[in-house]
């Protein structure tokens, strides 16, 4: 078979993984080229608030007089930061606590009641409180929607392990003297990182949702640099008035989010043997 | 849309209205209309003793279910309410109050001159103006089960005004057992005498809180006039609905489910208007203030120069553009004492240049803070996210700064964390800061002793410790003056040092109209920094 | 069983230590200073140092951490700060609010998400697989707040057909109780369709694959009946897993929920109380918080054993 006829079968078999993976690439380009087609976020002039698109503001201004448009790809920058970063920090930390969890059962037992404790706490008044307490920076934010995640990665990877554990391939390893470290990392690990990668689309999207969320409690990045999440929220009030102020960063918003999701559901379908079999 | 879709719709939309679903202000207008209103306040009432804290939603709950001694009319002219004959000495030193007949607390028993010192003495251990006042009392004797007697130092012009502001506190009256609690812990019972009783079973702290009204209540004869006048209470009930969103209150005042929405958002107030029914009113005139506070105490701002370089470059008319919106709300004001007051005096506001184009006062403002020899060290604006006004003004605020020069550093946090690092006298970079902004209403920033944000007496002052010896010297001056002329003569002086000396950096003024069901409700009165309930009668 | 049930209990201690010690710390060692919210702007410095100490602020924190645990094991949570009205009352109030919502909100969620999933497992593959779960994600990318201000706007404001906001207890009659209450679970319920409905065709695909429902279908027993019968029953397990874990997550979703439609539960509740620093409301909650997810677990564990029979505790 051809190339072209090799990605039109690709393209035909997995199209969700597709559409997902090519949105999300158009999106993070116009973020990084950024720069390049849009003026200023930050800067203002109060007497052009909340006016409506024109030939100098493709989307219009916001209730501060500031470029809806440029905010809104500036935004794209920290919104896909935020998503990213905190699937990044959960799924890593969420499979090394894991890892080390369901192989050594000592560790087992306290670590699962220091998640139970952190799952006990409704993710969003934990992160709420953190921003309270901790003011809000894009760091901050980040480490307050992370915490929540660890405790769930900890348990796929944990379950994993388990199941793994006692598989002959691995008992065969231990027997052979294999050290700990390279033993999780070269035998157990690899059975992992299938429904790590699908748990981390999953991550990725709810935390750029949980921003938005955030934002409208008051806990949210500052208003200062544009998120999708913050520029929601402080423009819901406009909702009748100066809807563009809403709609710009809201599909966009839905969008990376349906993507992602996208992505996560197609890659979940072929990765997972069971339900690939049957389609 | 296809038609047969429109008609499933019709035929479902009447199926409801017949079971009772939607428009429930239909059903309600074929019987009497219920004497009732629900009001959104602007915040929560979570402490309910109005002496202890100086927060406006204790202030309006003291108005409802207390009683004072003297209130302002709508002129801001102190009148007697509970006072039934005043009579000063000769010589001013010694006031005698005799309480009018009729009043009683809500548990049946007489108001006696016992509760009124009791309470007095509670209330000047936390106000500003009481406070000065009391350092010059010599004795609060009881002469009889109705008079009591105030006896001073030395004249004092401005006692009866104390008695009768609305700025919190207000000096509203306790039984003495009550005000006998330490000032510096909340009361746990309460019983008033005022027009309205408090539901305490009803109250739900955050979500919502009763009155009802308080039928042994002798009002005076007078008509109603600012919290002053005859307090007729013409409903059963006010129910205070807290609404936190403020989407979700206009939609409620719109669905007609409250009736009166007292801080719409001025952006959103063309939709309110838009539907028929609902009014919108200005109930307090002079509005409020706004003011960026500077850091007295640390780099930059212990400088004149930078003070007045940070005085130049902040715009004003910009704040007030992004913060309020719309023209016909605010104003620019070169006044520390809210313009349109009587103290709202000008003098020395040339400092401000608000009429000259931004850039040559920016210009101006790079001159002096060159002068000054900053440095660039950043400096930290505290920057209140979650309370519009405060968020947007910061944002201006820290544009026009880094416009001039100033390396600004924005530190976002909630209104509390604000509060809480405000307090803290440390340099910025060990947990304290170079500016913060607030707001007070223009009534009680008018007079230059009951705002304690007005003194200058350095490490004690209010947050951003300016300390000027001319400006004290001028506000006792001031309290003392004898007459209105008098004390408008030092308040002309006083603006002008404070100007000078950039004593803190005003942001303008504002008026936010309350919006509400005019096809319901009228009587509403004006007065400034409390909503009052009485003379208000629901007729739809 | 009974062990079992016991041994899960006890369990509970072990979390609301953790929660505890947690919140606690998270309160009490980063700024915040509920005394100088209480006196409000026009105090001085001085009564805000007068009132912190009237509340015990200034004490040592180890001190404070002892007596508020001490307190807390002997069922006293404390009294709000500003209030004054005991932590146990405020959460009495505002249950059952909170929990109507939350009924309501997993009952639309469940109903929706179910029809979905088996509707997509049952033709997996086709467009209709692609659409159904397209349409699920949707209700999940839009934020909460958004979908419910537009909900109001249509539904309640233009067309008049349900409140706008507010809530009204079971004890004043069925009716007014679930009008206030369609709204906000519809706008919160579509979040959690993607995730229940994901899961329902994941694991109805799984069954679907299994031997003896390839059998069924081979004798030409009817699919409908069939995908009801068989595959849902086998499929029930991992779906109460994420239903239970969506109970969690609802807590969550539920805070947003309630400030959009104005009602009083226990999520504003706490934003309330965080914003003033409320601690006893904030620890107290939390507190309660552990003991409600500890409960919900258990619950769903015991659950598997009555739908699974293979599933057994001994």
């Amino acid at each position: 078979m051809s190339d072209r006829g090799k990605i039109g079968d690709f393209i035909r078999r997995n199209p969700t993984i597709v559409v997902g993976a090519t949105l999300l690439v158009l999106i993070t380009l116009a973020a990084l080229l950024a720069p390049y087609i849009a003026r200023d976020p930050i800067a203002f002039e109060p007497i052009n608030r909340l006016r409506g698109p024109s030939a100098d503001f493709w989307l219009g201004t916001d209730s501060l007089g500031r470029d809806v448009y440029a905010r809104m790809i500036y935004g794209a920058r920290i919104s896909l930061l935020v998503g990213l970063l905190v699937a990044l920090i959960s799924i890593i930390s969420g499979a090394v606590i894991g890892l080390l969890a369901g192989y050594f059962s000592k560790v087992d037992a306290v670590v699962m009641r220091l998640m139970d404790g952190i799952m006990a706490i409704p993710s969003i008044l934990l992160a709420i409180a953190l921003v309270a307490l901790l003011g809000s920076s894009v760091k901050v934010v980040i480490i307050a929607i992370a915490i929540p995640e660890i405790p769930r990665v900890t348990r796929l990877v944990r379950a994993v392990v388990l199941s793994v554990r006692d598989l002959p391939f691995v008992e065969a390893a231990r027997s052979n003297g294999t050290r700990v470290t390279k033993l999780l990392r070269r035998h157990i690990l690899p059975s992992t990182v299938a429904p790590l990668i699908v748990q981390a689309t999953y991550i990725c999207a709810s935390a750029i949702l949980t921003e938005a969320g955030l934002s409208f409690l008051g806990a949210g990045t500052p208003p200062e640099f544009p998120t999708w999440g913050n520029m929601i929220a402080s423009s819901r009030l406009y909702l009748q008035i100066a809807p563009w102020t809403i709609f710009a960063p809201g599909i966009c918003l839905a969008l990376v989010v349906l993507a992602v999701n996208l992505l996560g559901d197609g890659l979940r379908d072929r990765l997972d043997p069971r339900i690939s079999r049957r389609m | 849309m296809t038609s047969s879709r429109r008609s499933i719709l019709k035929a479902g939309a009447a199926a409801a209205a017949l079971t009772g679903i939607g428009a429930p202000h239909v059903a309600r207008a074929q019987q009497k209309p219920p004497r009732q209103v629900r009001m959104v306040p602007h915040g929560d009432l979570n402490v309910l003793d109005p002496i202890w804290t100086t927060q406006n939603m204790a202030a309006y709950h003291g108005a409802m279910m207390y009683d004072t001694l003297f209130g302002i009319d709508a002129n801001f002219n102190p009148q007697p309410q509970m006072v039934g004959k005043t009579d000063i000495s000769a010589d001013r030193k010694t006031y005698t109050f005799e309480l009018r007949p009729g009043l009683k607390w809500h548990d049946g028993t007489d108001v006696t001159a016992r509760d009124c010192v009791a309470s007095i003495r509670r209330w000047q251990a936390k106000d500003g103006a009481g406070q000065h006042l009391f350092e010059r009392v010599a004795d609060t004797p009881v002469v009889d089960a109705k008079t009591f007697r105030i006896v001073l130092k030395e004249p004092y012009g401005l006692l009866i005004d104390a008695l009768a502001k609305t700025s919190t506190p207000l000096c509203v009256m306790m039984k003495a057992e009550i005000a006998a609690t330490d000032p510096n812990t909340q009361i746990t019972k309460h019983i008033g005498s005022g027009p309205f009783k408090f539901i305490e079973s009803e109250y739900r702290p955050g979500s919502r809180v009763v009155y009802e009204r308080n039928p042994d209540y002798v009002p005076r004869s007078e008509p109603a006039s600012g919290i002053a006048g005859g307090k007729r209470v013409l409903l059963d009930k006010v129910i205070w609905d807290i609404i936190p969103d403020a989407q979700t209150a206009a939609s409620a005042l719109m669905a007609g489910e409250v009736d009166f929405f007292e801080l719409p958002p001025i952006d959103i107030l063309p939709t309110l208007t838009a539907t028929p029914g609902i009014k919108t009113e200005v109930f307090s005139k002079l509005g409020n203030v706004g003011q960026v506070r500077l850091n007295h105490l640390h780099p930059p701002f212990n400088n004149l120069a930078a003070r007045k370089a940070a005085q130049l470059a902040i715009s004003q008319e910009d704040i007030q553009r992004a913060a309020i919106g719309n023209p016909q709300y605010y104003q620019t004001c070169g006044s520390h004492f809210a313009c349109g007051s009587a103290m709202g005096v000008e003098d020395g506001s040339e400092a401000l240049m608000l009429k000259a184009p931004m850039a040559e006062r920016q210009a101006k403002a790079r001159e002096l803070l060159k002068q000054s020899g900053y440095d660039g060290k950043p400096i930290v604006l505290l920057h209140a996210t979650n309370i519009h006004i405060m968020n947007q003004t910061m944002l201006v605020v820290a544009q026009n700064l880094r416009q001039v020069g100033f390396n600004v550093q924005l530190a976002s946090t909630d209104w509390g964390a604000v509060v809480t690092r405000r307090s803290n006298q440390n340099p910025p970079e060990q947990g304290g800061w170079n500016v913060f902004y607030t707001y007070s209403g223009g009534n009680a920033t008018s007079s230059p002793i009951s705002l304690f944000a007005h003194a200058a007496i350095g490490k004690k002052a209010w947050f951003g410790w300016p300390e000027n010896a001319d400006i004290e010297k001028m506000r006792t001056e001031w309290a003392y003056a004898t007459n209105l002329d008098a004390r408008k003569g030092v308040a002309r002086r006083l603006n002008k040092t404070m100007m000078d000396y950039v004593h803190d950096v005003k942001t303008g003024q504002w008026v936010q109209p309350a919006a509400y069901r005019g096809d319901r409700l009228r009587g509403l009165i004006q007065v400034p920094e409390v909503i009052p309930w009485w003379n208000v009668e629901r007729y739809a | 069983m009974l062990s079992y049930i016991l041994r899960r209990l006890l369990g509970v201690i072990p979390v609301m230590v953790v929660v505890g010690v947690f919140v606690f710390s998270l309160l009490h060692l980063a700024p915040g200073d509920p005394a100088a919210i209480i006196a409000g702007d026009n105090a001085t410095e001085a009564n805000i140092a007068r009132i912190r100490a009237s509340l015990g602020l200034d004490r040592p924190l180890l001190e404070q951490f002892g007596k508020w645990a001490w307190a807390t094991v002997h069922g006293d949570l404390g009294v709000s700060m500003f209030s004054n009205v005991p932590v146990t009352e405020l959460v009495q109030q505002r249950m059952g609010p909170t929990f109507s919502l939350a009924f309501t909100t997993m009952a639309v969620a469940v109903v929706l998400a179910v029809t979905l999933g088996v509707l997509a497992a049952w033709k997996a593959g086709s467009l209709l697989d692609r659409a159904v779960m397209g349409l699920a994600v949707t209700g999940f990318s839009v934020p909460v707040f958004v979908v419910g201000y537009i909900m109001v706007y249509f539904i309640a404001l233009k067309w008049r057909w349900l409140p706008v906001q507010g809530y009204t207890p079971m004890s004043e009659g069925l009716w007014p109780w679930l009008r206030h209450l369609i709204l906000p679970s519809f706008a919160l319920g579509l979040a959690y369709v993607a995730l229940i409905a994901r899961i329902t065709r994941a694991s109805m695909l799984e069954v679907l694959a299994e031997d003896y429902i390839r059998t069924a279908s081979a004798k030409g027993v009817a699919t409908l009946p069939m995908l009801l019968r068989h595959a849902l029953k086998n499929a029930a397990v991992p779906i109460i897993t994420v239903v239970g874990i969506g109970v969690a997550l609802l807590i969550s979703g539920v805070v947003i929920t309630e400030s959009v439609f104005n009602i009083p539960g226990i999520g504003r509740l706490v934003v309330d109380a965080i914003s003033r620093r409320d601690y006893p409301i904030i620890q107290g909650v939390m507190i309660i918080f552990a003991a409600i997810y500890v409960l919900i677990n258990l619950v769903i564990d015991i659950s598997y054993s009555f739908i699974d029979p293979r599933i057994r505790y001994s």
